[in-house]
């Protein structure tokens, strides 16, 4: 581990200090909050296909389980560090937190990179990693999912060590399994769904009908596609949309001032989210360079791409008629730019609440694994409405009360259920 | 059957001919086995089988003469109109055959006679002749038995009656078994045999003499006389050797013998093709592969063979001769179309199936392979015939083509196309293209050149001449049409300029090349409308391109792609074939699914048979609509299903809904396709003794095998040679592990991001910026001529920590990606080797390279990093203020150096790499153009890389000086791009920078002469080289004063720091030009 540099762990602490300092906490509670509770170090042999044997190295890092067992994926990434997997076993607490479902954060990883396995080493590995930490983790402590480089396919082998091991079956041990075999309906849907339920509240705070607004959207990928699909459901127009170009390795933004109809611009689709270009002017897009779709006069916009795409340079292309930006991807406004558009009055849900829907999902997952009982879809899209909407009145709420900007908000009271359970609990 | 389109009625008529001459030939045969008559009796029947053959039976006799016997049918009589032929029977005439006609018949081809019964007539007395032979030695031998029977312990040796009789039957055959009976004499050590192979006459030690006193002096006799000469070997014989052997001997020897003729013909020169394949086919209806030959005569005559049907090649014939059999060849010459006179061979292609085939054929590991190893079925036509075309069509001058001026060459090489193509083919070999068309069927055929020039090693001639595929439907008229089109196409892609190009730059002008051409049948299936193999590709038994440390060179690359293999053969642009490692199956290159996904084959090359055409469709397409019959379907595609993506099963696949992908799961886990592929590579290898490439198809059961050459023919994965001693200076950095072939170009800028400094940045938005900056140099910096060098992992999407983030579109302008692993704390971290856009750089030829600076023996020369300036913060001022600049450097070599640029030779053989300054290959000449950067010397187009530029330039130069500045309201022009650095290729644009005033009116106009001019010169650059522009050659860039003042788009070239446009003398106004301006 390198002593100088970027430390992935000490921002997430510096982080986590600054909400403190808002929440005054008190120094048991920063004391527990700011490291893991427990972490797990370890060596898994695992006989290769030539015949030898290499020794792996996994983690487990449970930052805390004051609400619930803890939840977080597994990552096999050549150059993993102990001090990443903490940081987002961190950032895990908050954001099960901030949806207010009853589980903690955790993180594992193993130090490898998959393009030199084979698929039975891979296996091996898997379950390997489970015969460690069979004891310690299991669906009433510490839920593992996919992350980085693992797959459906890494998470059933788990599983099934893990039933060989425990002698009974577990569907609830592990998430993101297929549908049919332990996997919830509605995981497809359930990012794209949730940002616009988020966008759907918004504007009922600011009276405005879903009906008469106009948005713009960056990617046309999962999130997008369903997203596009649940406003238009609400009334709604989308004038533009940007996608990636395999073949040009650039973006393209399609615009269609009468609007674009979702389903017409998926069959022109491939599943990577490329438009064609040819097809879609033929059909009357307006085909235009990546970056237009920030510049649309529209009320919403939706980055569900990449990060750092609103920054200082295209926030000054925002349109005032901008009312709402909800961030479908990971941190797509810099900070800069932040300050900008809270000084311009636009209403940024933030990307930790906006994109949420996959961990509730994940939830409930678990929830119905537990029960064996699984739900129609409907059901599933049902109840992750009421967790989203619910989600984002509380962060709403703190942060008129408090005077705060969204992004502090969601932030803030993640941290505050956590901090109260840990109180509640006598550990701090 | 010598002239083409004849009337339907002549046609019957001449097969009823034909067919009344084979029964001829089979009631002959008949007669000659019945072994219930008497010779003389069987004679008669020859003879009276021979009428019935001929064209007018009932007034046709013949008459058969056999030493002193005559035997005739009953109405024979000696008239004017006849045929004769001489029976010879081991070269001595003892007899023959005369065939008339009673009356005046009409004229055929030789006096009243047809052609084929002239050659009828030949085959006859050939099988009399032989079945005499036959029977002469059967008496010999019969004759030796009776004496053998009678004198039983007799202390004469059998093999004396037997070379005796020999000796009076057959006097020839006598003296040739008595010289190898001398042979085998001498080999054995008896000097006096020696002496008399030497000598002819020797003084011989007398054979009483021999028990008197081994130390007295020998008496010595001369012999002087043939008869003594005779008897001394014989005696000597005796004496030496024992009897049974000699006996064996003798038997083989007369055996041997037999063959004679098929060798005495190979070792002609002037044999020609058909002589040659008479004699095989005479030999091996004799006597098919019964005859005892020796080893040496089989090996002789297999290398006689390979030289005149294939190539004098000596490596190819040391090879080839102990993989091939003489019925190799007997099944060979039934496919082939050649003229009676011909010399002419099969060409390279040819010659590489047929060894490699033959290598497998024998091969034990693959002999119950699960996909059985075939070649299809396929004709050749001799590398002469495409001489005899052109003789026949009085097309000689275009022979002469390859001496003219290239210009000229491309100016007149459509017509030539058109000329060739609207040429007669001569009568004989529509004959055999006809017989072809028949055995074919109609099934899609595809007609590949196989040039005698391929022979020459080095010379990759693969994709300069063309291959066509025929879908091969219609009428047979139809069919045949489409084939002679074809190959007068392939044949006057000999004449193409790009081909004359290449071997002048080879020296190969003077080479006589012949083409031969191979009709190979397509391998697959009818798929609906389609017909396509299901799977097919190209494999290498070297891999340049490994994506995993773990995989080793000689574990082989295999591309694979649905449909027709050419999608896998070139490298593609817009899609990805399967890549595995046969040695390493299980190391894939995508282990996401979501990657699988995205890097999977999306098109496919496919012949239409409705159309009859090649095309190329979308292979999702082809699942929606003919999932069911596409064979193997689920050995090729994968479901993807809950982000896995498996094996379809057909029981429940959705072909019309389901997310199928091309992903050949199923032939890899459920078949053992890569093993075996792996088995053909390892065998092809060892026994051409250097790594290989081939082509295959399959029809989802079969392993078709299209196409094997060395591998390095494909120039471009050629190592280079690493010099032993280079002065420490002048080399930046050598790396010795995990290196791979391949051509860099000259470097004349290095993006370097210093390992030490990228570690050290505390926050994530500077390390993200270091990959947008990346970016951005990408899009600055001439492309394929800066290598990208950086820490760990190039576009890491774990850990940006670890390696630079970016995407494949922030990197695709690079020669070469370097990843740097320095020693962290004791342990050296693993490298991605680009697997983040692995199949990206591959189809780009962008070459990777891994740096160990800190393994023992490697070089890095870490003063070249530090001492050089640092033009970053002059490229990139915005990145360099936010702090970016500590963390990468750009270095400009030729800067830094005094004109040097920076070569990275790569040589997979010896694992070496080593990064060198060097002089640019070649100074420019021109003082007036700016300063040079010369290009590397990539396949075929560096001889041109000066021309190509500088004739740019200069009309770049001639515009600026012609145009009317003040009419078009221009302020200023300028040159950027490939025609300034001196990179320019002949399919290079000439980029242009004007400025303008601003008024609209007069920009229009400019627009349009600089439209006009464009298509001008795109047509003339057409002319000169081949490349063609459609929309013109020129990129104008129009940029105003504020764009100028603004630094806009374009205008940020206009001074820049580096690499700017060059601007360009504007003809002087009216006011102020008392001289005209200069170019």
């Amino acid at each position: 581990m390198a002593t100088s540099g970027f430390n992935a762990f000490e921002m997430a602490q510096a982080q986590f200090d600054k909400v403190a300092d808002i929440l005054q906490l008190e120094e048991s509670v920063r004391d527990i909050l700011r490291q893991p509770m427990r972490e797990y170090h370890f060596n898994i042999p695992v006989h290769m296909d030539d015949g030898k044997v290499k020794v792996f190295r996994g983690f487990r890092v449970q930052h805390n389980d004051a609400r619930g067992p803890g939840k977080g994926g597994i990552r096999f990434h050549p150059q993993e560090t102990v001090d990443t997997v903490r940081a987002l076993a961190m950032w895990m607490t908050w954001k099960c937190s901030v949806v207010n479902i009853p589980l903690g954060g955790s993180k594992g990883g193993v130090i490898c990179d998959p393009h030199n396995l084979s698929m039975r080493e891979q296996e091996l590995l898997c379950r390997g990693w489970v015969r460690q930490l069979a004891k310690d983790v299991g669906p009433l402590n510490d839920v593992p999912a996919p992350d980085v480089m693992t797959s459906p396919q890494h998470m059933l082998w788990m599983l099934d060590e893990f039933e060989a091991i425990s002698g009974a079956k577990y569907p609830g041990f592990i998430t993101g399994k297929p549908v049919g075999m332990g996997g919830s309906l509605g995981r497809t849907e359930a990012t794209g769904y949730g940002v616009v339920y988020t966008i759907r509240e918004a504007l009922k705070l600011m009276n405005v009908k879903p009906e008469e607004t106009f948005a713009s959207v960056q990617g046309f990928g999962n999130v997008s596609q369903y997203a596009i699909q649940l406003y238009q459901r609400l009334g709604g127009k989308v004038v533009c949309v940007s996608s990636w170009d395999q073949q040009d390795q650039k973006s393209y933004a399609f615009r269609r001032d009468v609007g674009v109809d979702l389903e017409e611009l998926q069959r022109i689709t491939d599943r990577f989210g490329g438009v064609d270009k040819e097809k879609a002017q033929s059909l009357g897009y307006e085909v235009l360079d990546g970056d237009a779709w920030i510049e649309q006069d529209v009320d919403i916009l939706i980055p569900a791409a990449l990060e750092n795409q609103i920054n200082k340079t295209t926030v000054e292309k925002v349109s005032d008629r901008v009312k709402i930006v909800a961030e479908g991807a990971n941190g797509p406004t810099t900070p800069e730019a932040d300050a900008i558009l809270e000084e311009r009055g636009v209403y940024v849900i933030p990307d930790f609440l906006a994109n949420a829907g996959g961990v509730t999902c994940s939830y409930f997952e678990q929830v119905q694994c537990n029960m064996n009982y699984f739900w129609e879809k409907e059901e599933t899209l049902t109840r992750l409405d009421t967790k989203m909407t619910s989600a984002f009145h509380e962060v709403h709420e703190l942060a008129k009360k408090r005077d705060l900007f969204m992004r502090d908000a969601a932030y803030v009271i993640a941290v505050k259920r956590v901090a109260q359970a840990c109180k509640d609990r006598a550990w701090a | 059957m010598t002239t083409s389109n004849k009337p339907i009625d002549r046609l019957v008529y001449e097969l009823q001919e034909r067919t009344k001459e084979l029964n001829c030939l089979y009631r002959i045969e008949e007669r000659l086995n019945n072994d219930a008559v008497s010779f003389e009796q069987k004679l008669t029947d020859v003879v009276n089988a021979i009428p019935p053959g001929w064209q007018y039976p009932s007034v046709c006799a013949a008459s058969l003469t056999y030493l002193d016997q005559n035997y005739q049918t009953p109405n024979y009589a000696d008239v004017d109109w006849r045929l004769v032929e001489p029976i010879v029977v081991q070269e001595k005439r003892v007899g023959e055959i005369v065939v008339v006609y009673l009356e005046e018949m009409p004229q055929a081809d030789v006096g009243p006679f047809l052609e084929e019964e002239v050659k009828l007539l030949r085959t006859v007395v050939d099988r009399l002749a032989h079945y005499i032979l036959y029977q002469n030695l059967k008496t010999v031998f019969h004759d030796l038995q009776r004496v053998r029977d009678r004198i039983t312990r007799n202390s004469i040796a059998e093999w004396r009656i037997a070379a005796d009789m020999l000796r009076k039957t057959d006097p020839s055959l006598f003296m040739r078994i008595l010289r190898k009976l001398l042979h085998e004499l001498c080999w054995k050590g008896v000097e006096d045999a020696e002496l008399l192979l030497r000598q002819s006459s020797i003084e011989l030690k007398d054979a009483e003499g021999v028990a008197a006193d081994e130390n007295r002096p020998l008496k010595k006799k001369l012999i002087n006389n043939y008869d003594e000469y005779i008897d001394t070997i014989l005696s000597l014989a005796n004496e030496y050797l024992n009897d049974d052997e000699i006996l064996a001997k003798m038997q083989m020897w007369i055996k041997q013998d037999k063959s004679g003729s098929l060798i005495r013909s190979l070792e002609s020169a002037s044999t020609s093709l058909s002589d040659i394949s008479e004699a095989i086919r005479k030999f091996y209806h004799m006597a098919p592969e019964k005859v005892e030959l020796s080893p040496s005569t089989i090996k002789n005559m297999r290398v006689s063979l390979l030289r005149r049907f294939f190539t004098e090649d000596l490596n190819y014939i040391s090879i080839a001769k102990d993989y091939v059999k003489l019925t190799d060849f007997y099944n060979l010459i039934d496919k082939m179309i050649f003229l009676p006179a011909s010399h002419g061979k099969l060409g390279g292609k040819s010659s590489g199936v047929f060894l490699a085939r033959h290598i497998l054929d024998k091969s034990a590991s693959l002999l119950d392979a699960e996909f059985p190893i075939k070649v299809p079925r396929t004709w050749h036509l001799t590398s002469d015939c495409i001489l005899e075309f052109i003789q026949y069509n009085n097309l000689e001058e275009i022979l002469e083509m390859k001496y003219k001026d290239v210009d000229e060459v491309r100016l007149t090489y459509p017509h030539t196309v058109q000329v060739f193509k609207n040429s007669e083919f001569p009568p004989d070999i529509v004959k055999g293209l006809s017989v072809m068309l028949d055995d074919f069927g109609h099934t899609p055929i595809v007609v590949r050149s196989s040039s005698l020039l391929e022979d020459q090693v080095g010379a990759a001639f693969s994709g300069k001449y063309k291959s066509l595929f025929l879908a091969n439907q219609g009428t047979k008229r139809e069919r045949l049409a489409e084939l002679t089109d074809a190959i007068a196409e392939v044949y006057a892609s000999t004449f193409c300029p790009d081909a004359i190009e290449y071997r002048a730059e080879r020296g190969l002008l003077d080479f006589h090349e012949e083409m031969g051409i191979m009709v190979m049948e397509v391998v697959g299936n009818r798929i609906g409308k389609y017909f396509m193999p299901s799977f097919a590709g190209v494999a290498f038994s070297n891999n340049e391109f490994r994506w995993s440390p773990r995989i080793k060179r000689e574990d082989g690359l295999v591309r694979l792609v649905p449909g027709l293999g050419t999608r896998a053969v070139d490298r593609l642009g817009d899609d990805y074939p399967t890549l595995i490692a046969p040695g390493r199956p299980n190391l894939r290159v995508n282990v996401a699914a979501e990657e699988q996904a995205r890097y999977s084959p999306k098109k496919a090359d496919v012949i239409n048979l409705e159309t009859n055409r090649f095309e190329t469709v979308d292979v999702r397409d082809i699942i929606r609509d003919y999932g069911e019959r596409y064979p193997a379907i689920e050995n090729v595609v994968s479901n993807y299903r809950n982000g896995m993506l498996r094996r379809p099963s057909l029981f429940d696949v959705d072909f019309e809904h389901d997310d199928l992908f091309v992903t050949f799961e199923g032939l890899r886990n459920e078949t053992s396709f890569v093993k075996q592929i792996h088995e053909i590579l390892r065998a092809l290898q060892e026994k051409f003794n250097t790594p290989v490439d081939i082509e295959f198809a399959s029809d989802g059961k079969q392993f078709y095998l299209l196409q094997c050459r060395p591998q390095s023919f494909t120039t471009r994965d050629v190592g280079d040679e690493i010099p032993a001693d280079t002065p420490k200076e002048r080399t930046l950095f050598t790396a010795d592990r995990f290196v791979s072939n391949g051509r860099m170009p000259e470097i004349s800028h290095i993006v370097y991001v210093d390992p030490d400094e990228y570690g050290k940045i505390e926050d994530l938005k500077t390390l993200d910026m270091v990959g947008e900056a990346v970016g951005r140099l990408n899009n600055m910096l001439p492309r394929r001529r800066f290598i990208l060098m950086g820490p760990g992992r190039w576009g890491s999407r774990g850990d940006v920590k670890l390696g630079v983030n970016v995407k494949y579109s922030d990197i695709n302008n690079t020669a070469m990606l370097v990843e740097i692993a320095r020693k962290k704390g004791g342990y050296v971290p693993d490298l991605s080797f680009g697997t983040h856009f692995f199949q990206d750089l591959v189809e780009a030829s962008i070459r990777y390279l891994p740096l160990y600076p800190d393994d023992e023996g490697t070089f890095f020369n870490d003063d070249f990093f530090t001492r050089t300036r640092d033009a970053f913060a002059r490229l990139l001022p915005e990145y360099e203020e936010a702090g970016v600049g500590k963390a990468v450097k750009v270095i400009d070599v030729q800067e830094e150096t005094d004109g040097m640029i920076l070569r990275v030779l790569l040589n997979a053989d010896e694992d070496k790499a080593i990064a060198l300054l060097a002089p640019p290959d070649a100074a420019s000449d021109d003082a007036d153009l700016p300063d040079a950067v010369r290009h590397a010397p990539v396949a075929g187009a560096n001889r041109d890389r000066e021309e190509e530029w500088k004739w740019r330039y200069r009309m770049a130069a001639r515009l600026a000086a012609r145009v009317d500045a003040d009419k078009f309201g221009i302020k200023g022009m300028y040159i950027f791009g490939s025609s300034k650095n001196a990179i320019a290729r002949n399919d290079s644009d000439i980029d242009l920078i004007i400025h303008v005033d601003g008024d609209a009116e007069k920009r229009r106009q400019a627009e349009l002469w600089f439209d006009g001019w464009s298509k001008c010169l795109a047509e003339i650059n057409f002319l000169r080289n081949g490349a063609f522009f459609e929309e013109g050659i020129l990129d104008c860039y129009f940029v105003t004063d504020e764009d100028v003042a603004n630094r806009n788009s374009y205008a940020m070239k206009i001074g820049a720091p580096t690499n700017p446009a060059k601007p360009l003398q504007l003809k002087r106004k009216k006011s102020n030009s008392d001289k005209d301006a200069t170019a």
